[in-house]
């Protein structure tokens, strides 16, 4: 990033830093949505209403939400993406570079937008991330801030939209001589599936939102008896797929994370192919599960779709663990990460199969166990693997160590936030706590305590992270090309890497290349063994 | 339907919840023992092992059947509950709006109506199976009984009917479940659940 003018810097098109403007961006909206919650769970502490009024409230919830999933989570997966798929694959370059970059600034013009409706009278969004139908009407939510944040979200979705586009055309386009599909590493297989979805389901969302547009202005287009559940197949059939755009390149991460920390190479690399292609095909058909209570669904049929999602999960899960099986394990900070990722998002998918069946989702719907469920996923889970990645590639893309102790005790402390946090709201949803509420029962004040404590220690094992990342960058531990022992093509180059990202590549013949020529220099140290006759 | 959602609901969960137990106690055992047993110690050469094809189908073959009994036990109690044909029942008729509930009992001559100020409590007969029909007269609302472990959209310009068939005599809170605007947190009712003597009672108390 050092020299060049500021110009040339923000039109710089080198994908390593179109990433870390992603990156930069997407932190800086997580740090945003995050002040949000803390918010949110200051004034959930006690029951009535002590620091915002209900107003208030559904404008935090909802920027909230749409902060954490449209502005931070996604473009931070396709950021992650972005910096490595080319590296990964052997590529001196995006496909495409302009058009990713052209995606980041769209991406970036969108989250400004939608925040600035706080400017406007009326306030920011306040429909909550799905803004349903007829809520979000120009009579149900009148105000600017509402049409700021229907903007903002069709350019931030279209923006990563062109970003996944571009790194789609990578995989497919740009692999060095040798890389075959079945030599492509973990993650990039990972980015490769969630790219899939992104470019089968984004389209949806932006056109459903210029359609809540135009229904806020024109009128006349979710009419009816039908108009909100047509917006809500709209909404949903991007509202899926985009959980596991959220999580699929976190697997990659702690994928890679863990084989590299195991010393061994991934076990169950093809069926784990065929499991992400599986995951991928069911994530298309599982949207309805959304609908269960709206009576205008065949729910049979998405519980079906939405069960079987646990025999791929299933084998991740398997995979995971049988690297770790017979391996030689070193618990430094990205592996620590990538245990509490596989742990902690057991949980949240376990929950996820109890609310795939309808007559269990008829009670937990639209309460506290969903945002305890998909805050386990989200939070627990892929916020976890995308700190076990910034840890892990840290070192390669600014050439500067992490401070391991310091990162170790992130790791505990956001640990300990995460749980104390979330696991209260399963049974605060259980007992009768319906989401998107600023005032609750007094009975239920304790676990909200709880949880409000819980967001407090979250708060500061975030300053933690963020600490490391400054102290880390002013005084610098070298890293070198390769202080992990780490497997794929990204650590075969300098860090950071050239501008070209490779100056010589090494022989290609399975998904761990660098682990494939340690082996071999292994067997031509070892004295030749006499067979016996 | 015949029967409570209550205890629909309690069966099928325990199914569920103890098997995710039981998968969640098998993983983290799993997790446990790699992390216990295969801690890196000098003079121990990682496994090359990277594939076991059979262990990856064996296991996707037991993931299917749990799956498999599991949707088998949802779809039943799914069919249940989602036969609202019952004859002979007590109808009740449900108009959500902002921020309040309707309840009217069509042909009894009674209706009951409250908002966020207000929260309107209606009446059912125990044991009696109650048919509900549901909707909204302006945006999407969800009628949620924790108690009964059930809830459904009220949809504008829809009908939504199920049956509910209430146990326990006293009263029962509900609330809205679904985000409906700005006093959404208020949105709630009141479900006293009667013997059929104090049902009649507070029918005729309310006509």
């Amino acid at each position: 990033m050092a020299g060049g003018a500021p110009v040339s810097r923000l039109a710089a098109t080198d994908h390593k830093k179109t990433a870390a403007k992603v990156g930069i961006a997407s932190l800086c909206f997580f740090l945003l949505s995050g002040l949000l919650a803390l918010t949110m769970r200051a004034e959930l502490a006690q029951p009535g209403l002590q620091f915002v009024s209900d107003h208030t409230y559904d404008e935090l919830f909802t920027m909230h939400g749409s902060g954490m999933i449209y502005l931070f989570l996604t473009p931070a997966a396709l950021g992650l993406g972005l910096y490595l798929v080319p590296l990964q694959v052997g590529a001196s370059q995006v496909a495409a570079p302009r058009l990713a970059l052209f995606g980041f600034w769209l991406y970036l013009l969108g989250g400004l937008t939608m925040y600035s409706g706080f400017l406007t009278d009326n306030g920011a969004g306040d429909d909550s991330w799905t803004a349903t139908i007829p809520l979000s009407n120009s009579s149900g939510t009148p105000g600017v801030g509402m049409d700021l944040w229907v903007i903002g979200v069709a350019l931030a979705v279209f923006g990563s939209l062109l970003i996944a586009i571009t790194i789609l055309l990578t995989v497919l386009r740009l692999r060095a001589p040798g890389m075959t599909m079945l030599r492509l590493p973990v993650f990039s297989w990972t980015m490769l599936v969630t790219t899939f979805m992104v470019v089968a389901s984004f389209p949806v969302l932006v056109v459903a939102m210029a359609l809540l547009l135009a229904e806020r202005h024109l009128g006349g287009v979710f009419t009816g008896s039908t108009g909100s559940i047509v917006y809500q197949h709209l909404f949903w059939f991007y509202g899926h797929p985009v959980v596991y755009v959220m999580f699929f390149p976190f697997v990659g991460a702690v994928a890679e994370t863990v084989a590299t920390f195991s010393r061994k190479r991934f076990f169950g690399y093809r069926a784990l192919v065929v499991s992400l292609l599986f995951f991928t095909a069911l994530s298309m058909a599982v949207w309805g599960h959304h609908m269960f209570i709206t009576g205008a669904v065949k729910n049979q049929y998405y519980s079906l779709t939405s069960t079987l999602l646990a025999v791929p999960a299933g084998i991740e899960y398997l995979d995971l663990i049988g690297t770790m099986i017979g391996g030689a394990l070193v618990f430094r900070a990205p592996m620590l990460f990538a245990l509490g990722f596989i742990v902690q998002f057991l949980i949240g998918g376990l929950t996820g199969i109890i609310v795939a069946s309808p007559p269990l989702d008829y009670h937990v719907n639209g309460t506290y166990f969903i945002v305890a469920h998909f805050h386990y996923t989200l939070f627990a889970g892929s916020l976890f693997g995308l700190l076990a990645g910034v840890h892990y590639w840290f070192p390669k893309a600014t050439g500067a160590m992490l401070r391991e102790r310091l990162a170790k005790a992130s790791f505990w402390v956001l640990a300990a936030g995460a749980n104390l946090t979330f696991f209260p709201m399963f049974f605060l949803g259980y007992d009768g706590m319906p989401r998107r509420v600023a005032d609750y029962e007094p009975r239920l004040g304790d676990l909200n305590l709880l949880s409000s404590i819980g967001a407090g220690v979250i708060a500061i094992g975030v300053l933690m992270v963020l600490a490391n990342l400054a102290v880390s960058l002013r005084r610098r531990v070298p890293a070198g090309n390769d202080p992990w022992g780490a497997q794929t093509l990204e650590w075969w180059t300098s860090s950071p890497p050239p501008a070209d990202n490779f100056t010589t590549l090494p022989r290609i013949d399975s998904y761990a290349p660098l682990l494939d020529l340690r082996e071999r220099e292994e067997e031509a140290a070892e004295p030749a063994v006499e067979v016996p006759a | 339907m015949s029967g409570s959602t209550r205890s629909d609901f309690a069966s099928v969960w325990s199914l569920y919840l103890w098997i995710g137990i039981g998968v969640a106690v098998l993983v983290f055992g799993a997790v446990g023992f790699a992390v216990v047993r295969y801690r890196e110690r000098p003079g121990r050469a990682p496994s090359r092992r990277a594939e076991l094809n059979l262990l990856e189908g064996t296991v996707a073959a037991l993931i299917l059947a749990i799956v498999a009994l599991l949707v088998f036990r949802t779809f039943s109690t799914e069919a249940k509950e989602d036969d609202s044909s019952a004859v002979g029942a007590v109808r009740i008729d449900v108009d959500a709006f902002q921020w309040g509930w309707k309840f009217t009992y069509p042909g009894e001559g009674v209706t009951v109506v409250g908002d966020s100020d207000h929260e309107p409590d209606f009446a059912v007969p125990a044991g009696r199976t109650v048919s509900f029909a549901l909707t909204s007269s302006d945006v999407i609302h969800a009628m949620w009984i924790p108690g009964q472990r059930f809830k459904k959209d009220a949809i504008p310009g829809r009908t939504n009917r199920f049956d509910l068939e209430f146990g326990t005599r006293g009263r029962e809170q509900g609330l809205c479940s679904e985000f409906c605007g700005l006093r959404h947190s208020n949105m709630r009712f009141g479900v006293w659940i009667l013997s059929q003597a104090s049902y009649e009672r507070w029918l005729a108390a309310h006509r």
